[in-house]
């Protein structure tokens, strides 16, 4: 027989029993479904993982701080403890196999003032080298520093729409922001220390501003400096206090509160971690957040690919029930086939393409409702997944947040692998329809 | 095909042999016979119910396989070729009607006269028009479109003679044609089948326990518990619808021969 008559009969075969036809399909339907969407929401994952880290940034940086947190295995808070951070552990850390920068940092809290308005200010202050290297986002306004010049004090994004009149008698806090073209800022060091009365307090204009872009990430919440730079106006604060704060306040940045470690790549990050861990240093990185994150979308793909694989076998069980059911139907048929002359693969064949239909008429209803459950989950899968993914960081979660990407190829695979079941499944009632006898098949009542 | 000798034997039956086993039980359902059918004859395997001439045409088409012997169809022996060597000779060469005519309820008349074509792998053109002009000669013109379940027994078997012509085969094997059918219309069935014959020079092998029916034959093999009785050969030139009445009471004819 001619395919295009073996494809006519088989359909036409599918048709003389609808229901059983739709009920076969139906379960084609929803295993190919299952795998359609486990894969899609896998990809869904990746994507958001991928836009994370190019949002962010910072997943290859590694911190050091002088409060190393202790976790048990399981990832549960132990304790705190004390360590030592020095410029000989800063060069320990930059001899590491994929370290590509290191630098100490001292984190401080300062006040600013425009006029009559106030507002706070967290200095991160690094070695300006290290700087892109951390991935620093570009600028609005002003430069980075220079080798010549490192008196640049760079503020986040969102650091001048911040300040506020303290002396308001609003209760609304109403935020204001400073233009920098007409205003000025000048820096103060306020609150822990007593100044000496004798001398001028410390106050530091801001001539030398840079701006970052928006990057929705900690950089728009920070101001950062060069770390020689600010240790030099700080020490100009220290002076300004009373005797006995004066060394306490210099003491506070003799030694480091944080060490930070750029890793040259993402798939490094847990080997250079392991290798601070040797050295005695509790560390820690945004990968070790991300990772049970990823087990747990993992844990939530499996349970979705199992149920998939379940429904797929059931369906191709029930696939052999209906090419069984269809046999015995039609013994006399193929009875009459046989002495007519049909040759035994074309009867074969038959029963086959019979099921291959069925598995390719599932394969793309599967796809068509895959779509639409894609979409579905897309937009109203939120509550479900951050109920599914603790802490709920593996998805980023916005409006255009997308949960199950389908990639091109999905589709095709997924066909394959319904038609390919099909066939598996009709394989050996098929095989059983050409031992058929003819004379007996005929006899049989049809 | 139709220029060859008339006389030359185009089915021989040597020592065919059919053993069933029933349990421990063993039933020769043939037993151990010969024959030969010329091209062109009308064969009529004649027997009561039972006495193995249906386990015989079916042992002739390869349906059923032989205990021992031989069957040489057109000088190839069938019980030795291949399941599709079989089938493809069975395709070219054989045609078939059977007592409960056997049609596919799933289709209409002119699908399944079609049917044999399709297994042949012509193409939907010619075969249609073949079949479409094969059921305008059977006289069912005017219901291509009908499916069996909708037809009479008459026309149902009129579209199982269809189908069996359509390919023009050489041989056309017909198990008991009439046997579900009315004296009127077996005859018209008969007459049908005798007609298509002689217009293209087919072999026909026909199996019946209508005595009426051995009157349309050039041969008639009389069959008793798988051997043959005795093998009558008529002669067909005066065979005709006027001389009905003549050889009404065959089983006389027979005894005289004999």
């Amino acid at each position: 027989m001619k395919i295009s008559d073996l494809l006519k009969m088989g359909l036409r075969n599918l048709r003389r029993r609808k229901a059983r036809t739709i009920l076969t399909i139906l379960g084609v339907v929803i295993g190919s479904l299952f795998i359609i969407i486990t894969i899609s929401i896998g990809e869904g994952v990746k994507h958001n993982f991928d836009k994370q880290l190019k949002e962010y940034g910072g997943y290859t940086t590694i911190t050091i701080n002088t409060h190393g947190d202790v976790f048990d295995e399981n990832g549960n808070y132990v304790e705190s403890k004390q360590q030592k951070l020095d410029e000989s552990l800063v060069e320990q850390l930059k001899g590491m196999k994929h370290v590509k920068a290191v630098t100490p940092v001292i984190n401080m809290s300062a006040n600013l003032y425009s006029g009559k308005y106030q507002s706070w200010a967290h200095i991160t202050a690094m070695d300006s080298d290290t700087f892109e290297a951390f991935e620093f986002p570009a600028l609005s306004m002003g430069e980075y520093p220079t080798n010549e010049d490192k008196s640049v004090i760079i503020f986040g994004s969102s650091q001048l729409s911040n300040f506020y009149d303290p002396y308001s008698r609003s209760r609304v806090w109403t935020p204001i922001e400073i233009d920098l073209k007409k205003d000025k800022i000048s820096l103060k060091f306020e609150g822990r220390y007593q100044p000496n009365p004798r001398k001028k307090e410390f106050s530091l204009p801001l001539k030398n501003i840079a701006m970052m872009e928006e990057t929705m990430s900690e950089f728009d919440w920070n101001t950062y400096m060069d770390l020689d730079y600010f240790k030099e106006i700080y020490l100009k604060y220290c002076n300004t206090l009373s005797l006995e704060d004066r060394k306490k306040a210099v003491k506070e940045i003799q030694e480091f509160q944080e060490i930070r470690v750029g890793v040259d790549n993402i798939d490094n990050v847990q080997e250079v971690q392991d290798k601070i861990t040797e050295l005695g240093y509790t560390s820690t990185s945004r990968m070790q957040w991300i990772q049970p994150l990823i087990k747990s979308s993992d844990s939530l793909q499996f349970i979705l690919l199992f149920l998939g694989i379940v429904t797929m076998v059931v369906s191709a069980i029930s696939i052999a029930n209906t090419m069984v059911m269809a046999i015995y139907e039609r013994m006399k048929e193929i009875g009459i086939m046989k002495v007519l002359g049909c040759v035994i693969t074309d009867i074969r064949m038959l029963f086959l393409y019979e099921a291959a239909l069925i598995g390719l008429f599932g394969g793309i209803l599967g796809n068509v409702f895959a779509y639409i459950a894609s979409i579905v989950i897309n937009k109203y899968g939120a509550p479900l997944f951050s109920a599914l993914s603790p802490g709920g960081m593996a998805f980023n979660m916005t409006e255009e947040t997308t949960y199950s990407i389908i990639p091109f190829y999905l589709p095709f695979v997924a066909m394959g692998i319904s038609i390919g079941v099909a066939l598996l499944a009709g394989y050996f009632p098929a095989r059983r329809a050409t031992k058929i006898s003819a004379i007996e098949a005929m006899k049989t009542e049809g | 095909m139709k220029n060859k000798v008339k006389n030359e034997n185009i089915i021989e039956v040597k020592n065919a042999k059919k053993i069933y086993r029933m349990g421990h039980e063993r039933i020769c359902a043939v037993d151990d016979v010969s024959f030969t059918i010329k091209r062109g004859e009308f064969c009529c395997l004649y027997g009561a119910s039972g006495s193995g001439k249906s386990t015989l045409l079916n042992l002739m088409a390869g349906i059923e396989k032989l205990t021992s012997g031989q069957i040489i169809i057109k000088g190839r022996n069938v019980h030795r070729m291949s399941e599709k060597g079989l089938a493809k000779f069975r395709q070219n060469n054989l045609g078939f009607v059977f007592q409960s005519y056997n049609l596919m309820n799933a289709m209409t008349a002119l699908e399944n006269v079609e049917l044999p074509l399709v297994f042949k792998h012509m193409g939907n053109k010619k075969r249609k028009k073949l079949a479409k002009d094969m059921l305008v000669k059977v006289g069912l013109g005017s219901r291509l479109k009908h499916k069996p379940k909708e037809m009479s027994g008459g026309q149902q078997q009129r579209v199982g003679i269809a189908r069996a012509f359509v390919d023009n085969p050489e041989i056309v094997f017909a198990d008991e044609p009439t046997g579900n059918l009315d004296s009127k219309t077996s005859k018209e069935v008969m007459e049908l089948i005798k007609e298509m014959a002689n217009t293209n020079h087919q072999t026909i092998v026909m199996v019946t326990h209508d005595s009426e029916l051995t009157k349309y034959a050039d041969k008639i093999i009389h069959i008793l518990d798988g051997k043959i009785e005795e093998i009558e050969e008529l002669k067909t030139d005066h065979l005709n619808d006027e001389d009905e009445d003549c050889i009404e009471n065959s089983d006389e004819v027979i005894a005289d021969i004999s």
